[in-house]
């Protein structure tokens, strides 16, 4: 509850929103990959008042990662090539889950791999784990069966390995989308097809930056992700596009700091969002973020989010 | 519960340059700031401001309290806009801190002698710890310290004034403006197996040249050396996976390890004298 709603005797508007068959207290969770397993920021951060967490993505077999240099800041942005770092899909149930489990918060694992089958093994041993209460699908990763080819760059590979993971558990479905393709809302309505309960994009946009000193690559990888601030209109202007293409529910994800930028992507039709790199500039960032929409419902008198989601005006201004 | 973690506002007291291109800068904290420990490090943004986007990590050169108010000690480079940024701001400017963070130096026991190896700004964590863990009033008499401090020249020997009467001094450059003319490595390998390793520790800190060579240096010698590491960090408490370094896992295999949760501080035996990208600029 905020102060504000202490103060003036108003209850808190409701924020609650539903993705699949889940039903999470509020829209707001964290981006896989920029929270850790949650553990991380407990001592920063209340995990029962999130949304959701959004845990960093899971393989089959635990991950090394790319060798170092793996990040770079880049204006109002940052590249990286963690290389999907991660311990293992077991290791995760076994070591982290337990953790995660003493919260009253909805968590999300997010999921790849290099091959459908991969996907599905994944999504089965999370099926059977306890505290599992949605998977992300992410399509951004290689098919090494087909050359190479991202499985979310086209459509028909998106929805096979969405029916891949459909197929493989009961569990509510996100399938997080990728920017470096040529049509996104294409990719959005073949997922959805496929059997996913939502989507959530964006993933980061694929950049690049050198060392002119040096005449090398700051990433050892070359090629990384960008996110931050200089992605959200990009990330905006997609979710604008899937929102109008699919039924599902859409989160928002790409470059939101503030409660403001979240408010952008409801209001254009998002209805949760994650934040992610905002978590590494400041540990407390998404409560911050939560704050100021509970803040912004009170001050424009909504008593449910419901009532902001899609709420964008386009018509063209008519002068009084 | 554990309690609550929060980054803090600080007020720059002083900011100054020690050096071309070297910055002392001193901040005033709320005493509920938590005393760093020798070899851990923070993260620092300018207040309000959205760009950079990052925080900046440092480790700490000095702490102080005093009364309701402490005050930490930062000893940097201008190494890019972020740091160029910092040297502009003047006292009074505020900056968000967020720490201590990281595991420090230990220091083992039955130890007599602490050798520290600084090259450049490299002596901003041993400062730190010769300073405030390693010779303090209790232990000044039963321990010694030799300070091997190298630079470039003379005049980039940043921090030099703060430790002059705090331990046995060795100065070497690589221009031979003062002491000893090359790195400071070879400086310590003329008196490095006069010592016994059971009383002796090394504490190292400086660009990965000098760690590399320091490496190969006690290779044959059982002097146990902890070393103060350097990667570009995003988050600094465990999350962004962004500071990796290289280390010999079971097998001979690579495993990479944070900087800032598992370091700053390695056993320098542990680290991998050549990761894929030094190998890569053969």
């Amino acid at each position: 509850m905020s102060a504000h709603c202490e103060e003036t005797g108003l209850n808190p508007p409701d924020l609650s929103v539903t993705i699949g068959s889940m039903i999470l207290k509020n829209p707001v969770m964290t981006a896989s990959g920029t929270f850790g397993y949650g553990e991380e920021y407990a001592t920063f951060v209340d995990l029962n008042r999130l949304g959701a967490v959004v845990v960093k993505g899971l393989s089959l077999e635990p991950r090394s990662g790319n060798p170092p240099p793996r990040i770079m800041e880049t204006p109002s942005g940052m590249l990286n090539a963690v290389g999907l770092q991660n311990v293992g899909v077991r290791a995760f149930i076994s070591e982290k889950l337990p953790f995660l489990r003493r919260y009253d918060t909805m968590v999300i694992a997010n999921i790849f791999g290099e091959t459908v089958d991969e996907y599905r093994r994944v999504a089965e041993i999370l099926g059977s784990a306890e505290g599992i209460h949605a998977i992300e699908v992410n399509i951004s990763c290689p098919n090494v069966s087909k050359g190479g080819i991202a499985f979310g760059a086209r459509p028909e590979l998106a929805a096979e390995v969405t029916r891949g993971v459909r197929g493989a558990t009961g569990l509510p479905l996100i399938v997080k989308l990728t920017p470096n393709v040529t049509d996104i809302a294409e990719i959005a309505l073949a997922v959805e097809a496929a059997g996913a309960d939502a989507v959530s994009l964006i993933n980061t946009l694929t950049g690049m930056s050198v060392d002119i000193e040096k005449r090398r690559p700051h990433l050892a990888n070359v090629t990384g992700g960008l996110s931050g601030p200089a992605t959200r209109p990009v990330a905006l202007r997609m979710v604008w596009q899937v929102v109008r293409a699919v039924k599902i529910p859409v989160i928002g994800v790409g470059g939101i700091m503030t409660a403001s930028d979240a408010l952008e992507f409801f209001i254009t039709g998002a209805t949760a969002i994650q934040v992610g790199t905002a978590n590494f500039v400041d540990p407390a960032a998404v409560l911050k973020i939560l704050d100021g929409i509970g803040e912004y419902l009170i001050r424009h008198k909504m008593t449910n989010i419901a009532e902001l989601i899609g709420s964008l005006d386009t018509d063209p201004l008519t002068s009084a | 519960m554990n309690e609550r973690r929060t980054m803090q506002i600080g007020e720059i007291v002083d900011n100054h340059s020690t050096a071309p291109d070297h910055f002392l800068m001193a901040i005033r904290l709320p005493a509920s700031f938590t005393t760093p420990a020798p070899g851990q490090f923070v993260m620092v943004r300018e207040t309000g401001r959205v760009e950079p986007l990052l925080a900046r990590p440092f480790s700490v050169f000095d702490f102080h309290r005093y009364g309701e108010d402490c005050v930490l000690e930062l000893l940097y480079r201008v190494a890019g806009r972020g740091t160029l940024l910092f040297s502009r701001m003047r006292p009074g400017n505020r900056l968000t801190v967020l720490g201590p963070l990281g595991r420090g130096f230990t220091i083992p026991d039955g130890i007599r002698r602490g050798l520290f190896v600084a090259g450049g700004v490299g002596v901003a964590p041993l400062h730190f710890l010769v300073h405030s863990g390693f010779r303090t009033a209790g232990t000044e008499s039963l321990r010694e310290a030799v300070f091997y401090f190298g630079a470039r020249s003379l005049d980039l020997l940043a921090g030099l004034a703060r430790l002059s009467g705090l331990c046995d001094l060795r100065i070497c450059t690589d221009d031979g403006s003062r002491g000893y003319c090359g790195p400071v490595t070879d400086l310590l390998k003329r008196d490095i197996d006069d010592h016994d390793p059971k009383e002796t520790v090394v504490f190292g800190c400086g660009p990965a040249p000098m760690i590399q060579s320091l490496r190969r240096l006690l290779d044959n010698n059982r002097i146990p050396c902890q070393v103060s590491l350097e990667e570009r960090m995003a988050c600094g408490i465990g999350a962004c996976l962004g500071c990796a370094i290289a280390i010999g896992g079971p097998g001979g295999k690579t495993e990479y390890r944070k900087v800032c949760e598992d370091g700053p501080v390695f056993d320098i035996r542990e680290i991998l004298l050549t990761s894929p990208v030094d190998a890569q600029r053969k």
